[in-house]
């Protein structure tokens, strides 16, 4: 449904955005799962429900490209109207000063300028642009991944081409339309609640009654996309013995010799040879993906059937909001949601 | 016999582990079952990770269950594999100690050797490496003849330079890319390889001066 047109042979065709002024800004997708065993993490979207759902507001398949925003602000020029949504950590979100709800579909009028600013309670926003962004893929996704050496980083000046179906519409009353998608937003700011299953090693821990699953963990300056690094009261081991080298999951968490605990995230390496106290579930792992430096975190115990019923939930109102979202764009004359 | 265990590894993972034989017939069994189960395209399974004696699966655990992907794993454990082709030998010129490999004394007081004996030892073992895994398709070695086992480093480094052979436990690597690492660095190759499982690594020690001339 797409126009086979590309930039370079018809620039005055193709929409673009244009950054205006960025702190920390990249694009990004869902990541490359299936590459561990070549050694690729599987990287992409830090806070993945958030980026699924701001591409579902917009009706693009949940793998699409999209921004993601790091601790700062960011301004962004439409030249063409565009339909996008914005997710992620709360965020002032304003079209030409008008105030824009986040976690809601926004019609954004040709020449507009959309911008997201007083970012609290989280580190990440995601920013959905109904069509596909035209990016550069290696293995097949757009995710930064820092020993591959590939990215794309926006700044003042970076603009972005991407092809729309989108085509503007109104509402009789209200200059902009209003959309109540009714989207379950997670609680967002510290301090977070991390859900997690008992990890491999826990007979090789002790004491994780008094530490892991009690006490508060300050996520220190040094954490980032490979792992959080907390400080606080370390489990103790029972034994000395160096584990074999073996694959470890993102959400893993690690006990490092100085005691430190390490949360593995989405740049994780594939293999790790530190004792796993705990797994952060599936769910918990978008909440980490927020998880900024000063942040605590408090860690609860939970079953693995729980953990697979409410990561079984979280996609069944995935798939709801698709369909409401399918619902309200066919009325507006917008086809359907593609790929999902 | 080959046995192997499975545990839940989080809400969508399961940890296979290989048990009984020796050491070679596990790391074949945990190898050979990746491959089987990566030719499969098993529903819901996302991603493998097979290193020595162990396989992680990943899933996704609202199209799959942990129960059925373990019994696919016990199912496809005994199925052969398409040939592999034969293994490598790659020769690998090294710069030991200095700069390039800052821990070398740390691993000869661990070992109760001399730096140079570290190195001697190094040179004369013929790495086979294991699996290709993190950063980048880095090579898993193991074979070691030193005498003994190497700790890791307290506390891992944020940034290790490309090339860096480092040592743990009884295994070594070779970093491909500039990356963390938490292992202890002996010294620096100039080569690039990429080997695969059952490979041959050779080192060779070099003088710091031809680190430039390509080898």
């Amino acid at each position: 449904m797409w126009s086979d047109s590309s930039p370079s042979t018809n620039p005055v065709g193709t929409p673009v955005f244009e950054v205006l002024a960025a702190g920390i800004a990249c694009l990004t997708d869902l990541g490359r799962p299936g590459l561990s065993r070549k050694g690729i993490a599987v990287n992409g979207a830090a806070d993945q429900f958030s980026a699924t759902a701001a591409n579902i507001l917009v009706g693009n398949p949940e793998s699409a490209p999209l921004v993601e925003i790091t601790a700062s602000a960011l301004t962004v020029g439409f030249a063409r109207a565009a339909l996008v949504s914005v997710t992620g950590a709360p965020a002032t979100v304003a079209c030409d000063g008008q105030l824009h709800r986040t976690w809601e579909p926004i019609c954004v009028p040709a020449g507009a300028t959309l911008s997201i600013s007083d970012v609290h309670n989280g580190l990440r926003r995601y920013l959905a642009v109904r069509g596909t962004l035209q990016v550069s893929r290696t293995h097949g996704s757009c995710a930064p991944d820092t020993l591959l050496g590939v990215g794309t980083w926006l700044r003042a000046g970076s603009r972005v081409p991407f092809d729309t179906d989108y085509v503007p519409f109104d509402h009789p009353i209200f200059r902009h339309p209003l959309f109540r998608l009714a989207v379950p937003v997670p609680r967002f700011g510290s301090p977070w609640t991390i859900s997690v299953t008992d990890g491999p090693d826990l007979p090789r821990l002790r004491r994780l009654e008094e530490s892991l699953f009690a006490a508060p963990y300050l996520v220190t300056p040094d954490s980032n996309h490979i792992g959080l690094r907390l400080r606080g009261p370390a489990p103790a081991r029972t034994d000395s013995g160096e584990i074999l080298s073996r694959g470890v999951p993102v959400g893993a968490i690690e006990v490092t010799p100085s005691g430190e605990l390490l949360v593995l995230q989405r740049g994780r390496p594939v293999t790790a040879g530190y004792p796993v106290a705990a797994v952060a579930t599936s769910v918990a792992q978008s909440a980490l993906g927020q998880a900024g430096p000063g942040d605590v975190l408090r860690f609860r115990r939970r079953s693995l059937s729980d953990a697979v019923a409410t990561c079984r939930a979280r996609r069944h109102a995935l798939d709801a909001l698709t369909t409401r979202v399918c619902t309200v764009l066919t009325r507006v004359g917008i086809h359907p949601p593609t790929g999902s | 016999m080959i046995g192997l265990d499975t545990v839940p590894y989080g809400d969508s993972a399961v940890l296979v582990t290989a048990t009984g034989g020796t050491a070679e017939e596990r790391w074949r069994a945990v190898q050979r079952l990746a491959d089987v189960i990566e030719a499969d395209q098993v529903t819901g399974v996302r991603d493998l990770v097979a290193t020595y004696d162990s396989l992680l699966v990943e899933f996704d655990c609202t199209r799959t269950t942990h129960d059925d992907v373990a019994s696919t794993c016990r199912a496809a454990s005994g199925r052969p594999v398409r040939s592999t082709t034969p293994p490598t030998t790659w020769r690998v010129p090294v710069v030991y100690g200095g700069e390039h490999g800052p821990d070398l004394p740390d691993v000869a007081v661990q070992l109760g050797l001399s730096p140079d004996s570290v190195v001697g030892l190094h040179v004369e073992t013929p790495w086979v490496v294991r699996f290709t895994g993190s950063p980048v398709g880095a090579p898993m070695m193991d074979g070691s003849r030193l005498p003994g086992p190497i700790s890791r480093c307290p506390s891992p480094r944020t940034r290790v330079p490309t090339g860096s052979v480092a040592v743990s436990g009884r295994q070594c690597v070779i970093y491909p890319v500039s990356s963390p690492g938490g292992w202890r660095l002996i010294g620096r190759t100039p080569a690039h390889l990429s080997p695969r499982p059952g490979d041959v690594v050779r080192f060779e020690p070099i003088d710091e001066s031809r680190w430039h001339t390509g080898v």
